[in-house]
């Protein structure tokens, strides 16, 4: 067995031009084509990566977002909710300010209906309580009231001490020396001349008297001068009889309610 | 018809032109058309190549190959194994395709021929060196034949040449003495057993295309593996300096 070096060198020759014919057609093109493939795939990688990265970015920035927006609503329901507190204590108190006019009003009405039941009380009582006891003193002791009245009143007049006196007569003399004396009935001559007699005596003579009806005042007569006044009527026992009833009447309310 | 007779111990013998010196015998033609079916088929598949995921089977049957001896010579050199691609995969291609054509009738392997053998087999003789020189540079590979001491050149010298004729002649060996076993196989017992003998070589051939292109890159990688220890030694020396 020999070697023939011709085909020695040709089957070098033919493994070299082997060599370089594969290594155009076959490796090149093939690793080219799984480095181009491992590049796609690490690429596509890559870019699934950042898109994570995004997307975890993006899923943060939501969540903060949504802590804000939760924070805010938070902060808001808070704030209505003072507000609307604030709102219901003005309305309560506006409410209560209403009520308690309305209450205020309502009681002045109370308070006007019932001076005006006790005016009236006061007038028929005054009207009854004289008449009855005109009768009366008529019938037991054969007298006149308006005399009785009148008596009184010089009484009164007599009665009264130095410091006073002295005060009405200021009075007199500064009012132009005129005197009023009103009456709720007619004065008669006899009863004026008395009066007259006794204000001479007792305070000065130097005036004009001068004499009134005034229903008003309620079975009595009164002298009027500049401030200064001198009286008797019915109204200090009607005052009395008014107070005893109201309290009776207030007693029966609260009794009620 | 047999066209190396069972005589003829290569089909170097069996010459079907000549004129002086040039010589085309069975070898030089089979060799032809095994690189005809190589490099026709892979200009084919490639041809149509695609980086996309989707892909043809042939394009995945070669990217299977090539990165499997992509892996092995990683694994080999411990760095990046394009440099090395065409060599030690054609050697395994030509090799493996040459081995297991026996198979059709009327193909005889080149690799049968002890020429084709060396000549594959000076191949790696002389790619060893250039490996070697071309990333150690000429002083650095020469010095490893003096380690460690001069002494060892011939007998470096006398494994580089033991290691080529063993490449040579174990190949050559196992083709030739497989085909000539089938051979006479055939004239013993023609039925049956000879497919199971064809079958066997067929697993044989790929082995020894297989050792063939392993054993290759051994002998280039220990050729790397000298600049490697010199880099470590050069960087010991810095950081001891």
């Amino acid at each position: 067995m020999h070697i023939d070096w011709f085909v020695l060198f040709c089957q070098i020759f033919n493994f070299l031009l082997l060599m370089y014919l594969l290594k155009r057609f076959l490796y090149g093109r093939i690793i080219k084509a799984m480095d181009d493939r491992e590049a796609k795939i690490a690429a596509r990688f890559a870019e699934a990566e950042e898109l994570k990265i995004k997307a975890n970015e993006s899923a943060e920035l939501y969540d903060k977002r949504n802590q804000l927006l939760t924070e805010k609503s938070e902060q808001m329901l808070n704030e209505a909710t003072v507000a609307a507190e604030a709102k219901r204590k003005e309305l309560m108190e506006k409410v209560r300010e209403d009520v308690d006019q309305i209450k205020e009003r309502w009681q002045d009405m109370l308070t006007r209906e019932q001076e005006a039941f006790f005016h009236d009380l006061r007038q028929r009582a005054s009207r009854q309580i004289y008449a009855t006891a005109r009768r009366a003193l008529t019938d037991l002791a054969d007298g006149n009231l308006e005399e009785r009245i009148v008596n009184v009143f010089i009484r009164r007049i007599r009665e009264l001490d130095k410091v006073e006196s002295e005060e009405i007569r200021k009075a007199i003399s500064s009012g132009g020396n005129r005197v009023v004396v009103q009456s709720a009935f007619g004065v008669s001559e006899e009863m004026r001349k008395q009066i007259e007699d006794a204000l001479k005596k007792q305070i000065t003579n130097d005036f004009t008297i001068r004499y009134m009806m005034e229903p008003e005042i309620v079975s009595g007569i009164e002298l009027r001068v500049n401030g200064h006044k001198i009286a008797w009527s019915l109204n200090d026992y009607l005052d009395t009889l008014v107070e005893n009833l109201t309290e009776t009447l207030q007693r029966e309310a609260q009794a009620v309610s | 018809m047999e066209i190396v007779a069972l005589h003829q111990i290569s089909p170097d013998q069996v010459i079907l032109w000549s004129r002086g010196f040039i010589t085309l015998n069975v070898t030089i033609l089979y060799t032809w058309i095994v690189m005809l079916i190589l490099v026709g088929g892979s200009w084919l598949i490639t041809r149509n190549l695609s980086s996309d995921i989707n892909v043809s089977r042939w394009q995945h049957l070669l990217e299977v190959v090539i990165s499997i001896i992509r892996g092995e010579i990683s694994e080999m050199t411990k760095r990046d194994a394009d440099s090395y691609i065409p060599l030690i995969g054609t050697l395994f291609l030509f090799i493996c395709v040459s081995n297991v054509l026996v198979i059709v009738p009327g193909f005889v392997a080149p690799t049968s021929s002890i020429t084709t053998t060396a000549a594959l087999a000076t191949c790696v003789f002389i790619a060893v060196p250039f490996y070697g020189v071309s990333r150690n540079g000429i002083i650095h590979y020469v010095k490893e034949y003096f380690q460690p001491t001069f002494i060892f050149f011939p007998f470096h010298v006398m494994g580089e040449i033991s290691r080529t004729l063993a490449l040579t002649v174990r190949l050559f060996g196992n083709i030739m003495s497989h085909e000539k076993v089938i051979g006479i196989l055939l004239a013993v017992t023609p039925l049956l057993f000879p497919v199971i003998m064809q079958i066997l070589g067929l697993l044989i051939g790929v082995i020894q295309a297989y050792i063939f292109a392993i054993l290759s890159m051994v002998y280039i990688a220990s050729a790397l593996s000298a600049e490697d220890d010199f880099q470590e030694e050069v960087k010991k020396e810095g950081s001891s300096a």
